[in-house]
């Protein structure tokens, strides 16, 4: 198997080039614009488009054009793309868009990797809708997953996030490309058929139903069986078990990788795909008295994991970028004390 | 094919008030499709939100209404996705020059292939009559109740500031209607059509017009055809084609 030094964005781009992506739009920022450096060495066709709304927008267009489609941006260039986001769900537009969190809120840190973006993945946009979202942590996942990103929004005709960290992004690793089926464009695209009206006003095939609560009820209710359908084909998490712990460390990406070093104390649950939530986890859950979530925000997916599990969780939370091992060790330690 | 074949039927009556405009231009427009041989394999309307960008919604094509100021990218993606087709931005004054301003500026930077058909009723028609970017000076809005302090935006000038198709005219003149866009579609690279056309209700009413058609009739008077295709910049209240 031929071997890749690859850097992070890098691997996305690389995945994403595998996939077939063939349209790419999107606008500079760190630590994202790596993925942009690289695309426009390929012969993907990419645009640099004035903004991060004029980006997600273009590639909307693209995608109902029959192109795989791709923008990536970090948490400002996120926030700008998240009425764009809810127009994708709501009229079923299948791409993807990668997050590569940096520290927030506004301009923050932008050099710096946080984990603040993960409810606005799931809440960004207004209106309910379900997103898909993978968070992996190494370079050769990034590669992974930015192919599997693809199949999911093929197959769920939807906007799926890809999030990354600015360390997970930023890091230089080598790896072996996996290998995972393809799969094509199903949409047929703009001129196909002549027939459809693509509206993110609430709508019954080609119909808006701008004031029918019951087609309003019916969409979304279409909305939210078929990304939980198409969710369990992508069944992604990493569960090390520890018999001798009643412990359990929940991380996903940069703080997944610290968390490492605890796996001689405690279980750890890293949920790849991190929403729709991974159900397994109620189960597991139910083997540990104490569970906690290491994470890089104030509480995020915290509270997402409380809902999921209906019991009290512990944070342990890394906020400013810098991760030092001793010290979550020891807010580790004072949380399971504290229980 | 006759141009009533371009046209969803089964969605009349349509959401637009009586006097109003825009069903005057979506004609125009169905008959230049009609005239150019357009089908639905080669063609697509893109919208923003608004009155006017309802109108995507009644073209028998698979047609994108998408979300307010960003018709222009969606329309650039598609184009640049699938260089054959025939793309048509139609939207208002507001969508496309308001909070879809900078895509417009960059889209002119850029000379994507789309024609931008923009109805122009000066004012924000769907959320109840505020003042729009084309609204004339001294003009009461819902927004302006002592009269506009705001000029008027000189979208003629950002087009042409970028040698893009720019053409005034309004849903009164038909005809020159017509020839604007079929030469719009003739030109490659982008264009741009600003079309004045009345809203009675969120706007005329204000006006002091009795009814939509004396609104309409007040665009004989008030603008007038240039006889003259010298590729200047057209004055005020002119009509007619630059590029
Ligand atoms: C992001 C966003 N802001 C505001 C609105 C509310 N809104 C809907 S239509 C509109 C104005 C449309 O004006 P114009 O483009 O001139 O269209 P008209 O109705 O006059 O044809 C506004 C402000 C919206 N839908 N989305
Ligand atoms: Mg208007």
């Amino acid at each position: 198997m031929e071997k890749l030094l690859l850097q992070g964005n890098e691997a996305i781009a690389l995945g994403a080039v595998k996939a077939g992506l063939s349209f790419y739009a999107s606008y500079p920022i760190t630590p994202a614009s790596e993925i942009l450096h690289y695309l426009v060495k390929t012969n993907v066709k990419v645009v640099q488009m004035e903004d991060e709304i004029a980006s997600i927008n273009a590639v909307i267009g693209a995608s109902l054009a029959g192109a795989k489609s791709m923008t990536a941006t970090s948490g400002p260039g996120f926030s700008l793309k998240q009425e764009g986001i809810g127009l994708a769900h709501m009229i079923e537009a299948p791409l993807v868009v990668v997050d590569v969190q940096r520290v927030g809120p506004s301009t923050g840190m932008p050099t710096l990797p946080a984990q603040g973006d993960i409810l606005q993945c799931k809440y960004g946009s207004h209106g309910d809708y379900f997103p898909i979202v993978f968070y992996p942590n190494s370079v050769s996942e990034l590669y992974r997953y930015s192919m599997e990103a693809f199949n999911a929004a093929e197959d769920s005709l939807s906007p799926v996030i890809l999030l990354s960290d600015g360390y997970i992004s930023h890091l230089t690793e080598t790896m072996v490309p996996a290998e995972i089926p393809i799969k094509p464009r199903t949409l047929p695209p703009l001129g196909a058929l002549g027939t459809r009206h693509y509206t993110g006003l609430t709508h019954k095939g080609a119909f808006p139903k701008a004031t029918d609560a019951e087609a309003h009820q019916e969409h979304m209710a279409h909305l939210q069986k078929k990304q939980l359908e198409v969710a369990k084909n992508y069944l992604f998490y990493e569960y090390l078990e520890n018999k001798n712990s009643d412990t359990l460390l929940i991380s996903f990406g940069a703080m997944s990788r610290l968390a490492y070093a605890f796996k001689d104390q405690y279980s750890l649950f890293r949920p790849i795909r991190i929403f729709p939530m991974i159900e397994e986890l109620t189960e597991i859950a139910q083997r540990y008295r104490k569970i906690l979530v290491l994470e890089m925000n104030a509480g995020q997916y915290l509270s997402e994991v409380e809902r999921l599990l209906q019991r009290r969780v512990k944070l342990v939370s890394v906020l400013g970028g810098k991760i030092n091992l001793n010290q979550v060790a020891r807010e580790v330690q004072w949380a399971i004390e504290t229980i | 094919m006759g141009y009533r074949d371009y046209i969803r039927e089964e969605r009349f009556p349509t959401s637009w008030c009586g006097g109003c405009g825009i069903g005057i231009v979506l004609k125009a427009v169905c008959q230049t499709f009609e005239e150019q041989g357009f089908t639905y394999e080669n063609t697509t309307v893109v919208s923003g939100i608004g009155c006017s960008a309802r109108s995507a919604g009644y073209f028998k094509l698979d047609t994108v209404h998408s979300i307010h100021g960003r018709a222009i990218p969606v329309a650039e993606g598609i184009k640049m996705a699938n260089e054959k087709m025939n793309v048509f931005v139609f939207s208002g004054d507001g969508d496309l020059l308001g909070i879809g301003g900078n895509h417009l500026l960059h889209a002119c930077r850029r000379n994507t292939d789309i024609n931008i058909i923009c109805i122009d009723n000066e004012i924000y028609g769907m959320t109840g009559g505020q003042k729009s970017p084309t609204t004339e000076l001294h003009i009461k809005t819902l927004t302006s109740p002592k009269g506009n302090e705001d000029r008027p935006i000189n979208v003629q000038a950002i087009i042409r500031a970028h040698d893009d198709f720019y053409a005034r005219t309004t849903v009164y003149h038909y005809n020159h209607l017509k020839k604007c866009l079929k030469e719009a579609i003739e030109w490659k690279g982008l264009s741009f059509l600003d079309i004045k056309a009345p809203c009675i209700s969120n706007n005329g009413r204000r006006l002091g017009f009795k009814n939509g058609y004396e609104m309409l009739i007040h665009y004989k008077d008030e603008y007038k055809i240039r006889t003259s295709d010298n590729g200047h910049l057209l004055a005020e209240k002119e009509l007619g084609i630059v590029k």
